[in-house]
């Protein structure tokens, strides 16, 4: 009997099974719709190892992006991560502040670079002495209007932990060149040619007009910002990373996990291409292209299985539809594997938040990546994490990791019917996704035109109909909340280094700076090069990045830059697609 | 005494704030319970909000910020209906709040703030309890 026929069989005998076993069953538990699911050969009929799966670090990487697996091992001397770990996305209040707050995580034994959060200000484009932002200086991140704002943060990191030898992250998008070119300026006042910087911008403008929402200008100029981007990084800055692509944001959004993973591969299609357009060699750039993370859920099995889908549909896009060579540019850099979710958190009990982090890492080791238990249990609760709770997160995702024994095996769920099945499904979704995008015209018109914004919306709109239907269950939410359910709590015993005090003088320090640095810059040379820059954004191949460095040397203001490119650009209207 | 007319619902996102999941949420599930509904979309200043709001002659303006500026925003707002004669207008707040800033909220003229988990049909409970009455 050959495969096809056993398989045929097995089919059969599925369905027999269903009827004279199963049913019967269930009925007499008076379960008349069929509770549970059984996979068989049958629902993977064309499963082909190597072709669908392959070998760790292998194309088409759905086993794992690397051949190993990184867990840090204790023997070689693990740094302790967690709350000693720079890379945590942190900032606050005015750059002193958050300078301050570096120097004293470095007394705690902290290295590497910083992770930066900044204000919305910032990433909307705004200075910190613009009337409409009042109340937002300084919250959700640093405030950062001048090359000043970079010098005083930094002043943190020298010596052997100098820019050359750090790698930054700066969760930056609309105005990512601008901010990179203060970097660069920053660099250079040391005496470090860009060349030798390594930092991660997260430069994917696309997702924030889906969701997130920190946009400046339209669509289309922003891409063009985003091609100056792959030409001049890739000619001058080996050591930086383009983008760093998020699907999570445009799940925690509201979109399903099909949704999420054909509109976020759409995005990096449309990115990939502006390169291509600009004329630089695919396997130049792609390879700087990394992922920040996905989104999440409570469905483990599910959430396996989207990791190892976007892994094997990235290849692919590289590989067959833009001729990528190189292993790098087609596997799929990403830090963060399957989690959660963090709208899945709670404030209703929120210590149960631990128990769902767990589940969440453990769906990432059983992916093909490590285990981290995220987000700590108390961000539903308010804008910091205690300490407590990262404590709890960390050594959670460390139980796990040292514990457990899972992370000695890779890709474990390879070959399983179910896995393998759901991996094909959600593969097939998105790919469906993505034609529709590419028959509007691609990305930047599904987005332009509202389609991404307004499924979000829907979606999200479904899953909340779904929980007041109690159709989704919400432990502590929608279900088990009756009165002699205990709320436990944890006792805070550590203060957040965030200093409550310092962020609510915040915003009106920060602008003294600001008026310190317009006192005593070169105005006329600001002014000169502001009008080069108009000039300059009026002629669409033109690279504006080697003026923004000009004009970070100067002190110009971020918003001084923004309004001259607003001006030239326009700005996004702010649909509200419901 | 019945209502004329339809209750009708502004929900906004003051300032720079981009996260409108639970606004969008919210806009589409009190529609769907029979209010009259109108989304302002984001970055919305305290003068815009208000100037919608008196425009469109609407019972309930909902706040929802996610980004920790509640305590600049949502008081500006109560206090710019008042100086308008529209102190009667129900307003509501959501979003990340932390527990200790709801009775500063409160005292402030925000009348309720529902936090992550809420249900809508708890909200929309809540706004036909207390909305204004309508000759």
């Amino acid at each position: 009997m050959d495969n096809k026929d056993k398989l045929s069989e097995i089919k059969e005998k599925r369905k027999e099974w269903e009827e004279k076993v199963l049913m019967p069953s269930a009925k007499r538990f008076g379960i008349e719709k069929r509770p549970t699911e059984f996979y068989t050969p049958s629902d993977i009929p064309n499963f082909d190892f190597e072709r669908d799966v392959g070998f760790p670090g292998q194309y088409p990487f759905t086993a794992a992006p690397y051949p190993v697996n990184l867990v840090p091992r204790i023997e070689r001397g693990a740094k302790p991560g967690g709350l000693r770990r720079a890379g945590l996305y942190s900032g606050y209040g005015t750059p002193e502040d958050t300078r301050d707050y570096y120097k004293l995580m470095a007394e705690l034994s902290w290295t590497g670079g910083p992770n930066l959060a900044l204000d919305l200000p910032t990433q909307c484009g705004y200075d910190s002495d613009t009337e409409m932002i009042e109340g937002e200086v300084g919250k959700v991140g640093v405030a950062i209007d001048t090359l000043r704002d970079f010098e005083v943060i930094f002043e943190a990191f020298t010596g052997d932990q100098d820019l050359d030898k750090i790698a930054t992250n700066i969760t930056i998008n609309a105005a990512a060149n601008i901010l990179v070119a203060m970097y660069i300026a920053l660099a250079e006042k040391r005496g470090i040619p860009m060349a030798k910087l390594r930092c991660t911008p997260q430069n994917d403008i696309l997702k924030e007009f889906v969701s997130r929402g920190t946009y400046i200008f339209p669509p289309r100029p922003s891409m063009r910002m985003f091609r100056d981007s792959v030409v001049f990084f890739t000619e001058n800055l080996p050591g930086i990373n383009i983008t760093s692509i998020g699907g999570y944001h445009i799940r925690e959004g509201g979109a399903t996990r099909e949704q999420e993973l054909a509109f976020s591969m759409a995005i990096g299609i449309a990115y990939l291409q502006e390169g291509v357009n600009a004329g630089v060699d695919i396997d130049a750039f792609a390879p700087k292209f990394t992922f920040n993370g996905f989104g999440g859920s409570m469905q483990l099995f599910k959430e396996v299985a989207f990791q190892r889908a976007s892994r094997r549909m990235w290849a692919k896009i590289l590989k067959e539809r833009f001729g990528a060579k190189k292993k790098d540019s087609m596997r799929i850099r990403c830090p963060i594997g399957a989690h959660m979710g963090y709208s899945n958190a709670t404030k209703q009990r929120a210590l149960n938040n631990l128990t769902r982090s767990v589940v969440g890492a453990i769906a990432s080791v059983l992916s093909g990546g490590q285990p981290m238990a995220f987000p700590p249990y108390d961000e539903p609760l308010g804008l910091g994490w205690s300490l407590e709770a990262r404590q709890l997160a960390e050594d959670a995702t460390r139980i796990i990791m040292y514990e457990t024994g899972m992370c000695d095996v890779i890709d474990p769920l390879a070959g399983s019917y179910y896995v393998e099945s759901l991996t094909n499904e959600i593969e097939d979704a998105a790919w469906k996704g993505i034609e529709k995008i590419e028959g509007m015209g691609g990305a930047v018109t599904a987005i332009e035109n509202g389609y991404m914004q307004r499924e979000c919306a829907k979606s999200a709109a479904e899953r909340q109909a779904r929980i007041e239907k109690r159709e989704d269950l919400i432990v502590g939410v929608n279900c088990f909340t009756e009165e002699y359910e205990l709320d436990v709590t944890t006792s805070k015993i550590v203060e957040h280094p965030y200093d409550e005090e310092k962020r609510y003088n915040a915003e009106k320090q920060q602008k003294a700076n600001l008026a310190e640095v317009k006192r005593t810059r070169n105005n006329r040379e600001v002014t000169r090069l502001l009008k080069e820059l108009e000039s300059a954004a009026k002629k669409e191949d033109m690279n504006l990045m080697p003026l923004f460095i000009n004009l970070a040397r100067e002190y110009a203001t971020l918003q001084e830059q923004c309004d001259v490119l607003r001006s030239v650009f326009g700005e996004w209207q702010l649909d509200s697609f419901v | 005494m019945e209502r004329e007319r339809k209750i009708k619902v502004l929900i906004a996102k003051p300032g720079l704030d981009g996260h409108d999941r639970g606004a969008k949420v919210l806009s589409f599930g009190l529609r769907d319970q029979g209010m009259e509904v109108i989304y302002t979309g984001r970055r919305q200043s305290v003068q815009q909000i208000v100037n919608s709001a008196l425009q469109e002659d609407v019972d309930v303006v909902g706040l929802s910020i996610l980004s920790g500026a509640h305590l600049t925003f949502f008081p500006k707002v109560v206090n710019l209906l008042r100086e308008n004669d529209a102190g009667d207008m129900l307003v509501i707040g959501g979003g990340i709040i932390p527990d200790e800033h709801i009775p500063i909220l409160k005292e402030k003229g925000v009348t309720e703030i529902f936090g992550p988990g809420t249900l809508i049909k708890d909200i929309g409970d809540f706004i036909r309890k207390n909305v204004r009455k309508i000759a």
